[in-house]
């Protein structure tokens, strides 16, 4: 699904983020990067979501040779993925429902199956009941939520997490986290990053340890999942 | 991922996208209504004042039509024969351009002006009738080129004669006129131009704020088309209100333009009401005020967009 070979990425004079980083997830894993911030774990994650380009290395991810892909097919691999921010970057311009729909209105669906969709999303992470309430009442935890909902609600073949935890709780992360395993065992093929390693380590998955853009593989050894 | 729909949803479909782009356009609108209204006031101004010169200058093309004074154009026959004169007896006949044609026989022409005369014994001096045959066309229309080719299709069903057209000052009216449409044109030209940056500038800034929106979307997969749509539609709906915004003030500036015209035209003892704008005026305006509108919104947000990651 998804596999990256000496891939290293460079931002102008600022050094390299990522160097020389080799991945492997097999469709249908599972599997979490952690290392400390600024180790470049949000620069592997857009790297994989075609959101940045390599500097070097190849990138292969559900087909696509990433280094090779035209502008014009960029919008096409990105409805196969679905991303969750830390910061869960929901629009607060609109109710839930709308948020969560976006994904879909991309892909031209129509009001129907849109709203079963939407509401099976929601329903899923919990908060069918908050549809219509503006994303700005909800807490952090059921912001994440949406966010979930949001990256979900298209059934994509790839979910990618940024930090999905990061603002939350302990018992709110482990639940988070869950969703994700629930995701995962239906087929959607998961990967996570996160600074939290003991939370990371419960989950039993495979676990890429990267430090100043350096891999360090650990439990799955050699960076394969 | 792969969505398990018919082709037949394709179309409800994107039929359903555009009229959300549409509405979500408007609310937007609405929710900011004075800046909205702005861009309307200042397309509807740059659009009301070329309108405005165009329906003067219609106007003016139709009182050159309106003036009591057909053109006419004579063919002296001096010298021409018979064979030729009955061409252009059935020339004259046939062309629909001809509302009416006389013939004045020379020796009638000379007896009319005999009885004209204080001392008509005078005439008896000359040793024969110096007047030609002459016919008097009157054309259907006192539209300048309609009558110059009738002239010109005359002159060559009787290359012989001399033809003379007393068209003269409506040739001047319309060289006038053509000054006047180019004028328009620059002017337009010049203000289409002004308004196209300023919508683009409006659409530019409005994408600036629905930046996070945009960002979220083309993580998502959205495409340019599917981005700028809303703005397109923006773009129309300001486009829309600037046109009917113009003919408002069209009507308004007619209006009030109306009566210090008629006196002026009156003290070059003209008889001249000024009509109001048509609706093919009203039309153009709309339409006018819509292709900017979509174009200032394609050209800005083409610009925004194409930065974006």
């Amino acid at each position: 699904m998804i596999h990256l070979q000496r891939v290293t990425k460079r931002f102008g004079s600022a050094g390299e983020a990522l160097s020389n980083v080799s991945l492997r997830v097999d469709p249908g894993a599972m599997a979490f990067i952690t290392g400390p911030s600024g180790a470049g774990k949000s620069t592997l994650l857009r790297l994989i979501a075609g959101l940045e380009r390599p500097t070097r290395g190849r990138i292969r991810v559900n087909g696509h040779d990433l280094d090779r892909l035209s502008n014009r097919a960029i919008p096409g691999f990105r409805r196969s993925i679905g991303l969750v921010f830390q910061d869960h970057r929901l629009l607060f311009d609109r109710p839930v429902f709308d948020n969560v729909a976006l994904p879909l209105e991309i892909l031209a669906y129509r009001r129907p199956e849109m709203r079963k969709r939407v509401r099976a999303a929601l329903d899923k992470v919990g908060l069918l009941h908050k549809e219509t309430v503006n994303p700005r009442t909800l807490s952090a935890g059921e912001q994440q939520r949406v966010g979930i909902a949001r990256a979900i609600v298209h059934r994509p073949v790839l979910l990618l997490a940024d930090e999905p935890t990061g603002n939350l709780d302990p018992a709110l992360s482990r639940e988070i986290l869950q969703l994700f395993d629930d995701f995962n065992r239906v087929g959607m093929t998961a990967l996570i990053a996160s600074h939290d390693l003991g939370l990371v380590e419960r989950m039993g998955k495979p676990v890429l340890h990267l430090e100043d853009g350096r891999v360090e593989a650990r439990a799955a050894g050699e960076g394969t999942a | 991922m792969k969505p398990a729909r018919r082709m037949l949803d394709v179309v409800p479909a994107w039929l359903e996208a555009h009229r959300d782009a549409g509405r979500r356009s408007l609310q937007r609108r609405m929710q900011a209504p004075v800046l909205s209204l702005i861009s309307i006031a200042v397309l509807g101004f740059i659009l009301a004042l070329p309108a405005y010169l165009w329906v003067l200058l219609d106007n003016a093309r139709a009182l050159s039509a309106h003036v009591d004074h057909d053109p006419r154009i004579a063919l002296y026959l001096d010298g021409v024969e018979a064979a030729t004169v009955a061409d252009l007896e059935r020339h004259l006949e046939t062309d629909a351009r001809v509302e009416r044609w006389t013939w004045i026989d020379a020796d009638d022409a000379l007896a009319t002006y005999r009885e004209g005369m204080s001392d008509p014994g005078l005439l008896d001096w000359l040793d024969e009738n110096p007047l030609p045959d002459v016919v008097d066309v009157v054309p259907a229309t006192a539209d300048p080129d309609t009558v110059a080719a009738l002239r010109e299709a005359l002159a060559a069903t009787a290359p012989d004669a001399t033809v003379v057209s007393d068209d003269e000052w409506v040739r001047q009216l319309n060289s006038l006129h053509q000054l006047g449409l180019r004028i328009l044109a620059v002017v337009g030209a010049l203000l289409g131009l002004g308004a196209l940056l300023i919508l683009a500038l409006a659409t530019a800034s409005e994408l600036r704020e629905r930046r996070e929106e945009i960002a979220i979307s083309r993580i998502s997969g959205a495409t340019h088309r599917f981005l700028r749509r809303p703005s397109l539609y923006g773009g129309l709906i300001t486009g829309l209100g600037g046109g009917i915004f113009a003919g408002i003030l069209l009507l308004i500036g007619i209006g009030l333009s109306r009566a210090p015209l008629e006196q002026a035209a009156a003290a070059f003892d003209l008889e001249f009401a000024l009509g109001l704008p048509g609706a093919s005026h009203l039309l153009t305006l709309l339409l006018a005020g819509l292709l900017l509108g979509w174009l200032g919104a394609r050209l800005g947000s083409g610009h925004a967009l194409r930065d974006a990651p």
